[in-house]
This record gives structure tokens, sequence and C-alpha cells, in this order.
């Protein structure tokens, strides 16, 4: 007889945990309990790490814990659900670490029978993880090591079922200990940021390679069915969506949007406005690299996902000639716009250089423009700039040749630069000329430097990059709602302020962040992406609100929103509300609160970087605006007080644990006296 | 005359045409048990949808040796009667396209059989990648405009207007 151990629909039932120390493989089932709490991906992988990992583990020792996981409605046809989650603690910042991905490798995983991948222990020699169904092996990747993610993925597609194997591989940068080192799917797919990448390649673990031929069932299937047509038609009808610029140009068209708006990060946050954003828009990349011959040039999609955002390019000619990938708008800011470059190609090569090394583009580019920064400013000693100035390779803004050169120094750690570069921008400053120096020239938040969206002409962002869980970045919250004007009353209903959907203003931005955060939470633990809550704001009540200020209103019949809460219930078979649904997203960021405090992250933490504060923009749009310093700690009071944290600490009060049912975690909290008061 | 054209030009790979097939087929969730599959190749930023092509001279048809393929005379379409079907493979292993395909749990061989002539997976398609075309001259039409369309291309890029007109296009 077989014994259920596990009754929900949409999940695979169990988590595949690999210890690479000892070769033990075992396939555990999910317990309701914690789906029923956390509902899987994020959520169920910090809830792992908390259990399992004690707060004096390092990052990258043995017995670090890396988590690879989908959600309940991962692979299930539902838009935009080709997610996994990367979870691990970061050797970047130290404190939590988690990243996302939309690429197919995570379905593939749901139908090769297994919600989630839990690594521990640490190989003896390299190695990679070849799932095909039932059959897990760990097999020796000697030949792999040292070599590119790019060769990498096709030699295992090669070796196991061809294009159908999904690939997850980190590069050699990684292995060589750069501390932002990423997890890249599928070849272009990746799950950047906080250094997952590094711990994967700490514990010599090349690659996961997946294929999988399961099938998945939801609960209620013609509930489901309903709930998901809605779901696409929500999107496909979406007034921004129809306008189609998204569509045409994936999400570099947020360099012309940005740039337009005034928050384009520019030379190292020195400017919001890149004078030559045109030379490397999406236009640009569209008419110069995209396969000609298609209507929806270069796009690709993630798994079920009508959006496409996907750009796929190549270069024929050139001295940059061979480069190929998919692009992105935050790669095209970090290698263009920050670092002052014109030439789209120098920025196409060096983000794909950066993604074959298996490195985070957004650090990197970072972290060049700020050695660029340093060099103009004479803070670089003159044997440090001397290491590459030969040549006509001196680091200064717009210099593409000392870009694309740095991103191999790094790379491989060549010369005390790419050394200090593989550290990534805040450890590589507070080495050079200490604490007081990395504050004044990066941008980093508890160690992680910021997205390309400039915080003082976004104060939505800007507040977001300052509370969230993995330091400065949008994706915890991703407030979007501030860059599009909606109708007052919308912004009224749902944030108390019409000043939520201005980018100016900081009125009704903590309960846009609070909204946002939490269903933030909530997506990426059912495996859905950001592009449908955020960006596209199709989720209920959005629609339905839009509608009612609409001027002359259409039939409710005709309002199609994306009903979270009845999606995941119709998968799943859990009774889940809307009220419900932002109870787990509460739940998940207070978890993640509670790891982190164990970390060290304490109110001081919560801010945002100096230039923010201090220095007012220059130009553009947002000239002369900078984040108010007394707004934001009024604002921090006001969002720790809804949080229900300590507001000189900022550590967690026992009550909103009761409140939330998350008793374990009280308990642990307590007795290693870390709850506020 | 009911056919599926794919067109890897216009698919994104979203695959939402293998889940929306087998959720109406099989209630289930899985590219495995699709009768569309799409082929990733990701390295040269392609995806390429396939199925079967409801041959006129069909292979299937001509190596089953029971006779269980058969063709709707409403739809056109090429149809396996599973109570015929004796699980002797032949038909996958003919087929030219990998368009017919295995069902381990319930140990049957099935294949695309258009939905009866409303196809579940054109419903899904946003792109148009794959598409559903009763009118076999229609199909001609498209694939002439597209022809000529393509040595227009060749000869903007200078090259051989011929040579690019005999490679063909889809629709």
């Amino acid at each position: 007889m077989i014994v259920v151990a596990f009754n929900y629909g949409g999940y695979a039932g169990k988590i595949l945990q690999v210890n690479l120390s000892t070769g033990k493989i075992t396939k555990v089932p999910l317990t309701k309990e914690q789906v029923e709490l956390y509902l899987g991906g994020r959520g169920y992988d910090a809830k792992i790490l908390f259990d399992n990992m004690p707060p004096n583990v390092q990052p990258l020792s043995k017995n670090s814990i890396l988590c690879l996981s989908t959600g309940p409605l991962t692979g299930l046809l539902g838009p935009t659900t080709g997610r996994v989650n990367v979870a691990a603690r970061s050797p970047l910042t130290g404190i939590y670490g988690n990243s996302n991905a939309g690429t197919n490798w995570g379905p593939e995983l749901k139908y090769a029978g297994y919600d989630g991948l839990v690594i521990t222990g640490k190989a003896k020699n390299p190695s990679y993880i070849a799932i095909e169904d039932e059959s897990v092996q760990i097999l020796p990747a000697k030949n792999l090591w040292g070599e590119g993610v790019y060769e990498t993925t096709l030699a295992l597609q090669e070796q196991h079922n061809g294009f159908e194997t999904r690939v997850a591989a980190c590069g050699p940068a990684a292995e060589r200990g750069l501390l932002y080192g990423s997890v890249i799917f599928d070849l272009w797919d990746a799950a950047g940021r906080s250094g997952m990448g590094t711990v994967m390649a700490s514990k010599n673990l090349k690659a996961v390679a997946v294929t999988g031929s399961g099938s998945l069932e939801v609960a209620q299937p013609d509930r489901y069915y309903d709930v998901v047509c809605d779901g696409w038609s929500g999107i496909l009808n979406e007034p921004g969506f129809k306008m189609g610029e998204h569509q045409a140009l994936g999400t570099a068209v947020c360099v012309g949007w940005g740039n337009a708006q005034g928050w384009l990060p520019t030379r190292n946050f020195r400017e919001s406005v890149f004078e030559f954003a045109d030379d490397i828009s999406g236009e640009e990349f569209r008419d110069k690299f995209s396969i000609k011959d298609s209507p929806v040039p270069g796009g690709r999609a993630c798994m079920s996902c009508p959006n496409r955002c996907k750009r796929f390019g190549k270069i024929d000619s050139g001295p940059y000639a061979g480069t190929r990938g998919n692009i992105e708008f935050e790669g095209v800011a970090a290698f263009g716009s920050k670092c002052g470059v014109r030439n789209l190609e120098a920025v196409f090569h060096a983000f794909m250089l950066a993604n074959d090394y298996g490195m985070d583009c957004v650090t990197t580019g970072n972290m060049i423009a700020t050695f660029m920064e340093l060099n103009e400013e004479g803070k670089l000693s003159a044997k440090l700039a001397a290491e590459i100035d030969d040549d006509g390779m001196e680091l200064k803004f717009g210099n593409e040749r000392a870009m694309v050169e740095m991103v191999h120094r790094i790379a491989n750690q060549q010369g005390e630069l790419g050394k200090l570069g593989a550290l990534g921008a805040w450890r590589a400053l507070t080495k050079l000329g200490g604490q007081k120096l990395a504050e004044k020239y990066t941008s980093a938040v508890k160690g992680m430097d910021t997205i390309a969206c400039d915080p003082r002409a976004s104060k939505g962002f800007g507040f977001t990059f300052a509370i969230a869980s993995r330091g400065s970045d949008h994706l915890r919250t991703h407030p979007v709602f501030e860059m599009i004007k909606l109708p007052d009353g919308v912004a009224k209903e749902m944030f108390g302020s019409a000043e939520a959907s201005t980018l100016k203003g900081y009125g009704g931005k903590v309960e846009m962040v609070l909204y946002h955060e939490e269903l933030a939470a909530v997506t990426d633990s059912i495996g859905s992406c950001r592009f449908m809550h955020a960006s596209y704001y199709t989720q209920y009540p959005i629609p339905e609100l839009l509608n009612k200020y609409r001027k002359r209103p259409r039939p409710a019949k005709d309002i199609h929103s994306v009903k979270y809460h009845d999606w995941v219930s119709a998968a799943t078979g859990m009774k889940i509300s809307y009220e419900k649904l932002f109870e787990i997203g509460r739940r998940i960021v207070m978890l993640e609160r509670a790891i982190n405090t164990q970390y060290g992250v304490r109110r001081k933490d919560d801010r945002l970087p100096r230039r923010f504060v201090e220095e007012p923009l220059p130009s553009g749009p947002a000239k002369g605006q900078k984040f108010d310093k007394k707004q934001f700690e009024s604002m921090l009071d006001k969002y720790y007080a809804k949080r229900g944290w300590d507001k000189k600490t900022g550590l967690i009060k026992k009550q909103m644990l009761d409140k939330l049912g998350m008793d374990d975690v009280k308990k642990i909290l307590e007795k290693r006296k870390l709850l506020g008061k | 005359m009911g056919k599926l054209v794919f067109n890897s030009e216009l698919c994104t790979g979203c695959r939402a045409c293998e889940l929306a097939c087998s959720f109406k087929h099989e209630r289930l969730f899985s590219p495995h048990l699709a009768r569309i599959r799409v082929v990733r190749v990701d390295e040269e930023g392609i995806d390429v949808p396939t199925g079967c092509e409801q041959c006129e001279v069909a292979a299937c048809i001509a190596v089953c040796p029971v006779r269980a393929i058969y063709v709707d005379p409403e739809t056109d379409g090429v149809i396996i009667d599973y109570d015929r079907c004796i699980g002797c493979k032949e038909c996958m292993t003919a087929c030219p396209f990998g368009a017919v395909h295995y069902n381990r749990a319930k140990g049957i061989f099935y294949k695309c059989d258009l939905c009866g002539g409303d196809p579940e997976c054109v419903k899904w398609c946003v792109t148009g990648g794959v598409q559903y075309i009763t009118d076999l001259d229609t199909v001609l039409q498209l694939k002439r405009t597209k022809t000529a369309e393509r040595a227009l291309r060749s000869i903007a890029e200078g090259a051989s207007a011929a040579g690019a007109a005999a490679k063909g296009g889809g629709v």
C-alpha cells in the first residue's frame, strides 16, 4: 500500500536532500504544516535555513546549506510560473542571501518529482548532480571545473538528454572565490545576486542537470483552469502590456524609461540621467543584435510566460564578435550608464562575459564603476591605477576597453585590482580606505550594492533598498506603482495617499512598501514572477480599482485580475483568503528578519548610502532631489511600528511572532536573546 | 482539412501549449504527456515547436500492423484507436517528427488528435508560433509570401535571392 504523506495539489511532494560530503541522497516528503505556513520557494527555503543552520556556520564552510526551490504553482501553466529560488547564507553580505531566476529549470525539477533541492556538505572533488526522475547521481566534473557556464551547460546537455536537459551551473569566477558568484540556469538565466553561485562552488559542485518526465496534479482542476485563464487574460488585456513596448524590447525598455523619468544611475550614481541612453537602449539592441527574421525580435520566454522579457542577440563581427546571449535591463545599466559606456557592443560583451564567468552582472558593473570614480577622484593609489593604465586602458568613466578588461581581471583575480574587485564594492573599499571610503563611494546597504534605480528620484524604491532583507535591492518589494501614474483614487484607496503613485512624494510610501513586500514574499514563494504583481498590476484588486476610477467603467465580467489567493487555493486545495495570503507574506518577511537578526542586523543597518541622503541629484527631471534624512527616519519608525519591530534596535517583538503563529521561531530567538522590547 | 502549423520564428519557448495540451487530455500538467513539444535551443536563442503534421501519406498509418491508426474524416487528423493498439512502437519509430509519444503509466501510444478540430494549444499561443489552419490554400499562400519576404530580405543583405528562397520558410 502506498502511504500518502502529503496530499496537497500542485506540489511534487518531496524535497531532495544531497549531502556532498557523504554522498548520501535522501528524498524527504514535504510536511503539510510547513507549506501551510510558508507555501514553498523563498518562504520554505528561509525556514529550512533557520531550522537547520546555526548562526555561527560560515557561508563558505562545508556545513552551510544551499537550497534551490520551486513553489506550488511552478510548472502548472499559470502565467509567469517558471521561477526558481536559491537561498543560502550570503558570502558577500554575511547575512541571509537569496536570489530568484526565471527559467525552465525549476519546472523541470518538479516534473522530475522534487519541489526543492537542499545541498549540504562539500564534495571531495569537483562534481555535479544529475537528476533524471527517480535517479539521482553525484558524478565527477573534473573536466568541467574551470570551464565557463556556456561550455559547462552545453557539455552536460550533450552528456545527458540533449536540449531537454536543464542545467544550473556556477562559473569559474565563483570557483576562484569571487564573493558574488551567480547560479546560472539554462545558459543565461541568472539567480545573480548575493553570491549564491559562490556557495555552490564552495561545495565543489559545478552544476545540477535535470530532466523530468513526471506530471503534476492540481486539487481542483476546473476551478484552477478558470483562475489561470483569468490570469492570462489579465496580462494580455493590461493596457501597459497591450501598448507593446515591453513585449517588443523586453526589460531593456527601462533604459529609455528610467532616463526619461530621471532615475537611471549614471557614472556610479553621480547622476541619474545618461546623455547617451539612446545608444544603449532596447531599440538599439533590437536593431543591432536581434535575430532579424522574427516579428518578436529575439523575444524569449520563461516557462508559461506571455511576457517574453528576455532578449536574445548575437554580435557577428568586430572586436566583440562571437558574443551571444539574453540581455535584460540590469546588466545593460550596470555596464552601460553606471560605467558611462555608450557602446552597446561593449556593454553586451561585458554582460555576457560576466554571465559566462558566473558573476553577478549588477555587482560587477557597480564594482567597475566604483573603481572608475575612485580613480577619477584620485583615490586609487598610483600603483593600483597603473596596473591597468597601460595601453589606453585608463580606468575612467566611458572607457569601454578598461571595463571589459576589468571583467576579466576580477573574474580571474588578476593583480591587486582584480583581487579587490572580487570582494564586491563594499568590502573592497573598506579594505582600501576603511568604512568611511566605502560609505562615500559605494551604493551598498548591508554589504550589497544598489541596482539600477536612483533612490533620490524614486522614494519608494529608495526606502525598499534600506529595508530589503538581502541588502540593497528592489525585488524584495518592487514598488513600480510609483513609476506609473495611476488615478489618484486608486493610490488613495490602496495606500492612503495620492502621492504613492508619484516618484517624488513620500506620502503613502511606507504603506506601499509594506503591501508590495508581503505580496513579493508570497509570489516568490508560490513561484510566480514580479511582472504580474508589480509592473503590470494585474493582481486583484488593482484592475478592479482601475476600472472603478475609469471615466466609463467596463462591465465587471470584462475585468480580469490575477487572484493569487484563489489560484493557490485551487492548485493546492488549501483554503487561502486574500487576507491570509498577506499574513503568509508577513510571516516570510518576519522569518527573514529573524534570520538576519541572528547575523547581527539591527536598525543601524537599515539605512541608505550616504550619497543618496547627502548629495542632491545634479541634473535631470529629479534635479536637486535627495532622500530627506528626517523623512527617512520617520518612515523607518512607521515601518517598524507596522511590522512590530523594536523602534530602537530593529529586533522583532514577541507579540508579532505570536500573532503570526511562529512559536518555534519565537522560542529560538528568545533563547538567543534576540527579541525586541 | 485541418493542420497545425508550427513556426519557430514566432515561438518564444514559453511552452504553454505543452501544458495546455497535457491538461486537456490528461488533466495533468506534464510536458512529457503533451502531444506538442517545444525544443528550446538556448545557445541559438531559438525555440522549435514540434508535433504531428497530419501527413497525407502517414508513416505511422503505413507501418501499423493492426490498422489502429486512421484518418478522421471530419478533421483529417490522424488518430490512434487505443482499443486496437498493441503497443508495438512501430509508429513511434517511423514518425519523422517524433510526434508519437508513449505513456508509460497507461501503457499506450498517443499523438495529436487536433482536439477534434478545436486545438487547445492554439488557444494558449500568444505569438502565433502554433496556428491551426483548416484551409490549405491559406497555408500555401502564406508560405509563398513568406518565401518572397525572405528573398527580399536577403537581397537587402546582399546575398543571393535564389539561395534564400531555396531554403524555404515557415508560415
